[in-house]
């Protein structure tokens, strides 16, 4: 007995597997989901999101979104997911250095601007600590 | 029959359209690439997102949320996703027949200068118009789908809808109307949407009664619906992009072809022409010498 993840973000289809258990970063905490579990609906936070397979842990960075499940099925509908091993690490710092800055230069920049930026300060910083923490 | 200049003439004014459809058939074949990309490449995250709130919506019990209640039609709201630029063949044309076949009051919010152009033209209540660039950013749509959704909260309008030339392939762009508020017949829409791209939907369990919301099924819904509603408005938007790219493709492909052909039509009346002014010359040189002598 298997859970099918998948994780879709707007530009591509990120992951599709079937896979033990998986780990999802929620608004009030992580979740884990072995098979059989409720049928659940919920929002996501910036986080890592830990799957398991045969023993074989892997984990990726994983921006606002939600996911659902449905029987042995976990949907997770993120705006950004990139998988620990794809993490550059110098990119990703200049990313967060950039944003960053444009976040204090510009105080009075449109609302939605400053949402993305700091949705991107943040998916950036969770990118790092997912990264950096199996070191 | 008419003079070798004459034909000259026109054989270098065909020669010149031939150039300039070749070259926007190029320009259009790599956008085209492009807009096709970004659309597939958005299409299963926007139908993953209608069905989860397809599933929301069936177990929210109290559906006491403004967008998923029903109410009377009177007029309905209908954003028309059209090109800015003409030349692309039948899309927008093919689309206008859509809307004029629609006989029940409605008012319109446009993306595209062909569509406003139309709405105007035919004295249809335009509530909005926005420019269609090549660039479709999140942003932008964003400005419309929330538009259209103050409409209806503002009861200006019924419904929200939205008609766009659906992309199947590059020579097939269906235009479609899809109703995106209420959300009641979401299920619906997706059906008819897996209907039309021919591909299987994931086969759906059994509706449990139960489902756990977290936090709690309000939150959950009101952060989901707008973000459903701008995305599958960008989305609708990217493909029709893709549409426009692929559609002037082809109808650029066609008059190039066309252009070869009557060049080639041309230049064969042209020789006949040059080939009979030789022959008269001859005749009449001949006659000359016969009278001389």
């Amino acid at each position: 007995m298997a859970l099918t993840l998948e994780i879709v973000t707007p530009e591509a289809r990120v992951y599709s597997d079937t896979v033990d258990t998986v780990v999802i970063p929620t608004l009030d905490g992580e979740v884990g989901i072995l098979p059989g579990h409720i049928a659940l609906l919920t929002q996501i936070e910036h986080g890592e999101l830990r799957v398991t397979k045969n023993g074989v842990t892997q984990w990726l960075a994983i921006s606002g979104g939600f996911a659902e499940v449905e029987g042995d099925r976990v949907h997770v509908l993120a705006e950004n997911a990139i998988n620990e091993e794809k993490i550059d690490e110098h990119a990703v710092e200049a990313a967060l250095k950039r944003a960053e800055e444009q976040l204090a230069a510009a105080r009075d920049i449109d609302p939605q601007q400053y949402e993305h930026l700091q949705s991107l300060v943040r998916y950036s910083g969770v990118q790092l600590a997912v990264k950096r923490r199996r070191r | 029959m008419p003079s070798t200049r004459d034909i000259r003439r026109r054989i270098k004014s065909v020669k010149n359209t031939r150039q300039i459809t070749k070259a926007m058939e190029l320009v259009a074949a790599s956008k085209m690439k492009k807009a096709q990309q970004a659309a597939l490449a958005g299409r299963p995250y926007a139908e993953l997102m209608a069905r989860m709130l397809a599933a929301l919506a069936d177990r929210v019990e109290e559906s006491q949320h403004e967008f998923l209640v029903k109410r009377e039609v009177k007029t309905r709201g209908i954003i028309l996703i059209t090109s800015d630029k003409g030349l692309c063949g039948p899309l927008n044309s093919n689309l206008f027949k859509l809307v004029t076949e629609i006989k029940t009051p409605a008012k319109y919010a446009v993306i595209g200068r062909k569509g406003t152009q139309f709405i105007a033209r035919t004295h249809r209540a335009l509530l909005a118009d926005f420019p269609a660039n090549d660039r479709t950013t999140f942003a932008d749509i964003k400005v419309v789908a929330e538009f259209m959704v103050q409409q209806y909260h503002k009861g200006v309008v019924d419904t929200v809808e939205i008609i766009w030339p659906r992309f199947r392939n590059t020579l097939v762009q269906v235009p479609t109307v899809m109703s995106l508020l209420p959300l009641t017949d979401v299920k619906a829409a997706i059906a008819e949407l897996h209907a039309a791209t021919g591909t299987v939907p994931v086969k759906e369990t059994p509706a449990e009664s139960q489902m756990l919301f977290e936090p709690d099924a309000k939150v959950v819904l009101e952060s989901l619906l707008p973000l459903y509603l701008n995305r599958q408005v960008y989305h609708q938007a990217l493909e029709a992009k893709a549409s426009e790219h692929s559609s002037r493709m082809v109808a650029m492909k066609t008059a190039k072809d066309n252009a070869t052909k009557l060049l080639g039509d041309l230049t064969l009346e042209y020789n006949k022409a040059r080939q009979a002014g030789i022959t008269q010359e001859i005749l009449e040189i001949a006659a000359a010498q016969f009278s001389a002598a």
